[in-house]
């Protein structure tokens, strides 16, 4: 990027109002910056800073009531916003193209893709129907769609959220517009899916000359792809740094908490909640977990979770890692028996929990608990915020209820909620917030093992850190032991003693986070890892040379392969791979391996992604 | 925590100027509702006549606009020699105003019973269908859907029919047509609650599965059956008259709306629209309020 290149965009003083007079609010207020061509900036800022409201307001657009109460969006040297609007429609979409996030949403239902695809190109271009068909194909084609010439004539509920996704990616893209505004493009989307895009985006870009407005929440994605990075406060830019020099020094104080952890990771500072006795004896133990779930009117069954063994010591964070579908939940929701397992053993101290009748699990659920990924929805709507905490106390204490009150307000305190909010209900709460309670709920019995289930997945990258740093204070504190479940791998770095990786319901690799994260054996796990996206702009992935990625889709849980599961889209398999199961073996330096050829020598390392943390 | 992760995304500009017009129909239904309600708990003690006595005289309404401040102040100050007739009398000589403000008590009860009783039973059994599905609560949805396939009025005049015109039998034969709207409505919003992560949390905390249907699903899921409720009663109330109308409700004398449009419709060829338009419009105007109350209920419900 040189700063030779000609302005594209250049905003000044945009202001977006809720509202007239003296009640006006107004979440854009004096909004300027300079987007150049071949440039990719993004936007980030706390949930709720107008984030989506200023994406908007850069076509010249608002949602109701809201309005663009004055400013300058100046595309190319003209005033977007002086423009009439019949100038204005034929810029947007030929100029200036947009990605909304929920793409189902924004896709209408009546119409096939395909249609839609054509329909925008068509309203840009002298084109017919047949032109708008050609050209969508070529479209989905260009965005990775397989089979576009079938899937053109599919209905948005046909398609997966992450084939949404990337139709309308293909509909903004249909005219070739020289600018794209995205709000959070790949939200929902898996992470291998996300690289591929974003890989694609950034090339766009540099070969047309065009440029990229990029709203986004995750650091990994500002760190590999953006140019800039702009901090939306109070309406206004309020940072505005290359990205180097962002996650190098960040100047707002709102920059330099959301990095704090990263830079503390890069300082080698502590990466968890304490040490582990070496040798001890687990406090948890999972032996041939096996979940089937059956299909309806079928006698298959889905094999959700294959033969899985862990084992978690007191006071150890294990990581559980993989894809959406690779069974990790399962997992989680077998071990606090929240699903039957169909086989295994799974040992809680001295005891099997599988053996157990309902009574005495009712009892041991005070000493293991589980928190759960989606904080709005894991609070009963309902009850205040002394009712969720007394509930627990209720269940498993004899303390009185003065007692239990001041242990409510007391567990406030310990997870930073401010105890005055006792009486009100989530209801109008923050995510992270929110979360806070389900974690303040799940230690009120004083428990010794937590299952975290995606605890950050939906929080803002602030609300992460300090959640992050909340279960490091209490595992320090209170000797918890965690199995922390995620497809973030920046979190589980930040939090994790250990980590495995799942995929199709078996663990594929389990070793120390230093021997997984930097140096990774099975070539799942480097896959993985390549793609996904450290926030250190350091080992941006567009400057890799080799961005290999695993090819094709991931088999389907009913039909197992007989051989290695990763068979069919390993870029080292050899003919044995489709016939031979696949052990767990343990390696020299104390991982273990599910892949015969890394685990017999046969798969030499060269062959291997290097990543370095 | 700062100030904006408390509030969380709202959009509260947005919806402000609607909800003002909301709110006004939201008050005259709400108006009409308590006019009811009070009339059904004291109608017979300030109806100025006995409402099932006969009066010496047959008197046409309304008084002329003129008569009006004059008897007002009469009948307050008590000066005149019997209280008017504010809107006439019928051909047994019953004084209709005093029938139209005795009549929500009965109107209202069997309806209110009526309800009361279905929407009890239905969000219990609904509870169940939801959250046991099996052969048993499977049956129990067949058996519902059977039952609102026929009319509900035809069902009712047949039920009260072979049961017997009482009172009991018309709440009995109410509820019991009432009941599967209300099995229905909460079973749905069982089964969408009852896979809610508040309810994993519940039993993963330890709660017993019945304490977390009890306490956990089914308060979450009693709003569609209750908005539906306040539908319901107003149409429960068309329905009681309905069936005194056709001569299966309550029997004559009794103060009941429908029944005195149905003695009152013989005079409206002659030309004496009184006895049944005046009972008609208390009808309409209750039924209405109801309806728009629970309307605006259920907007709130839906969060505007």
């Amino acid at each position: 990027m040189t700063a030779a290149e000609a302005p594209m965009l250049e905003v000044r003083d945009l202001s977006v109002a809720y509202g007239v007079g003296r009640d006006a609010v107004r979440p854009i207020d004096g909004l300027s910056f300079t987007l150049r061509q071949r440039e990719i900036v993004g936007l980030i800022g706390e949930a709720g800073s107008g984030k989506s409201t200023a994406a908007l307001a850069l076509m010249g657009l608002a949602r109701p009531p809201g309005h663009i109460v004055g400013g300058q969006v100046a595309f190319e040297g003209r005033d977007l916003l002086a423009m009439d609007d019949e100038a204005l429609r034929r810029i947007r979409g030929r100029d200036i193209g947009i990605i909304v996030q929920n793409p189902r949403g924004a896709l209408n239902p009546m119409l096939k893709v395909g249609r839609q695809i054509g329909n925008a190109y068509r309203a840009h271009n002298k084109a017919n129907r047949g032109d708008g068909k050609r050209r969508a194909i070529d479209m989905l084609r260009m965005v990775g769609i397989n089979d576009p010439e079938r899937r053109v004539d599919a209905y948005a509920h046909e398609l997966s959220g992450g084939m949404a996704q990337r139709a309308l990616i293909a509909m903004a893209l249909s005219s070739m517009p020289k600018l794209l505004i995205a709000d959070e493009p790949t939200s929902g989307l898996d992470v291998t899916i996300q690289a591929q895009f974003l890989d694609q985006m950034w090339q766009t870009v540099q070969e047309t000359g065009s440029a990229m407005f990029l709203v986004a929440q995750e650091l990994g994605i500002l760190a590999n792809y953006c140019d800039r990075v702009l901090v939306l406060q109070n309406g206004h830019i309020a940072e505005d740094a290359p990205v180097r020099q962002f996650f190098a020094a960040p100047q707002q104080p709102y920059s330099r908490e959301i990095l704090r952890l990263e830079q503390d990771t890069a300082e080698g500072g502590i990466a968890s909640g304490g040490t582990v006795k070496a040798g001890a004896e687990p406090l948890v133990r999972i032996t041939g977990l096996v979940k089937n779930f059956p299909i309806k009117g079928s006698s298959k069954v889905v094999q959700a979770v294959h033969d899985v063994d862990l084992a978690i010591a007191p006071g150890e964070t294990l990581g559980l890692v993989g894809e959406s579908g690779s069974g990790k939940t399962t997992v989680g929701r077998c071990l606090v028996h929240l699903t039957e397992p169909t086989g295994g053993e799974i040992r809680f101290g001295d005891r099997n929990l599988s053996g157990l009748p309902a009574t005495a699990l009712r009892q041991m659920r005070a000493k293991l608990q589980i928190v759960f990924q989606d904080p709005y929805d894991s609070l009963n709507p309902r009850w205040t915020i002394r009712r969720i905490l007394r509930e627990p106390l209720d269940l498993h204490t004899e303390l009185s209820r003065g007692e239990k009150d001041s242990r409510s307000r007391e567990l406030l305190e310990m997870v930073g909620v401010d105890p005055g909010l006792i009486d009100r209900r989530p209801q109008g709460l923050g995510a992270g917030m929110l979360q806070r309670l389900n974690i303040a709920r799940a230690i009120a019995t004083n428990p010794s093992f937590i299952v975290l289930d995606e605890p950050t997945s939906v929080l803002s990258p602030r609300a992460v850190v300090g959640l992050v740093d909340l279960l490091r204070r209490l595992q320090r504190n209170l000797g918890l032991s965690y199995l922390f479940i995620s497809h973030d791998l920046t979190t589980v770095r930040y939090l994790c003693h250990r980590v495995a990786v799942m995929y199709l319901g078996q663990i594929v690799e389990k070793g120390s986070v230093d021997q997984v994260f930097n140096d990774p054996k099975h070539p799942y796990s480097k896959a993985l890892l390549a793609a996904h996206l450290f926030p250190d702009p350091g080992q941006r992935r567009v400057d890799r040379q080799d961005r290999r990625e695993l090819e094709g889709e991931i088999p389907s849980p009913i039909d197992l392969p007989k051989g290695c599961y990763l068979a069919s889209r390993c870029p080292s398999a050899k003919p044995e791979c489709q016939a031979r199961p696949q052990e767990l073996t343990i390696l020299p330096d104390g991982r273990s391996i599910r892949c015969w050829r890394v685990a017999t020598g046969d798969l030499a390392d060269q062959e291997g992604l290097q990543h370095a943390v | 925590m700062s100030a904006a992760d408390l509030m969380g995304p709202t959009d509260e500009a947005t919806t402000l100027p609607r909800r003002k017009k909301r709110d006004w129909l939201f008050g005259i239904g709400l108006t009409i509702v308590v006019v009811v309600v009070i009339l059904a708990a004291i109608g017979p003690w300030i109806a100025p006549y006995d409402p099932t006595a006969v009066t010496p005289r047959i008197v046409e309404p309304p008084p002329s606009l003129g008569e009006i401040p004059g008897l007002l102040w009469g009948s307050i100050t008590g000066t005149l020699e019997h209280p008017p007739h504010w809107m006439g009398t019928d051909a047994s000589g019953f004084d209709i105003f005093s029938r139209v403000i005795s009549a929500p008590r009965i109107d209202l009860s069997i309806a209110l019973a009526a309800n009361g009783l279905s929407l009890l039973v239905g969000v219990l059994l609904g509870l169940l269908a939801g959250y046991y599905r099996n052969v048993a609560t499977g049956l129990l949805m067949r058996v519902s859907d059977v039952l609102q396939s026929f009319p509900v009025f035809i069902s009712a005049m047949i039920l009260v029919a072979l049961a017997g015109r009482s009172t009991v039998n018309i709440i009995i034969a109410l509820a019991l047509l009432y009941t599967p709207i209300y099995i229905r409505l909460t079973r749905a919003e069982v089964m969408s609650q009852k896979v809610r992560g508040y309810v994993e949390a519940a039993r993963a905390m330890g709660n017993p599965e019945l304490t977390v249907a009890l306490r956990h699903v089914l308060p979450n899921s009693l709003a569609p059956a209750l908005i539906q409720a306040s539908v319901t009663i107003g149409f429960a109330i068309l329905l009681t008259a309905g069936l005194s109308f056709v001569g299966a409700g309550v029997r004559p004398p009794t103060p009941e709306w429908g029944l005195m449009i149905s003695t009152g419709a013989n005079q409206i060829i002659l030309g004496e629209w009184w006895p049944s338009v005046f009972p008609g419009i208390a009808i309409s105007l209750t039924v209405f309020g109801f309806a728009v109350l629970g309307n605006a209920l259920e907007r709130r419900y839906d969060g505007g």
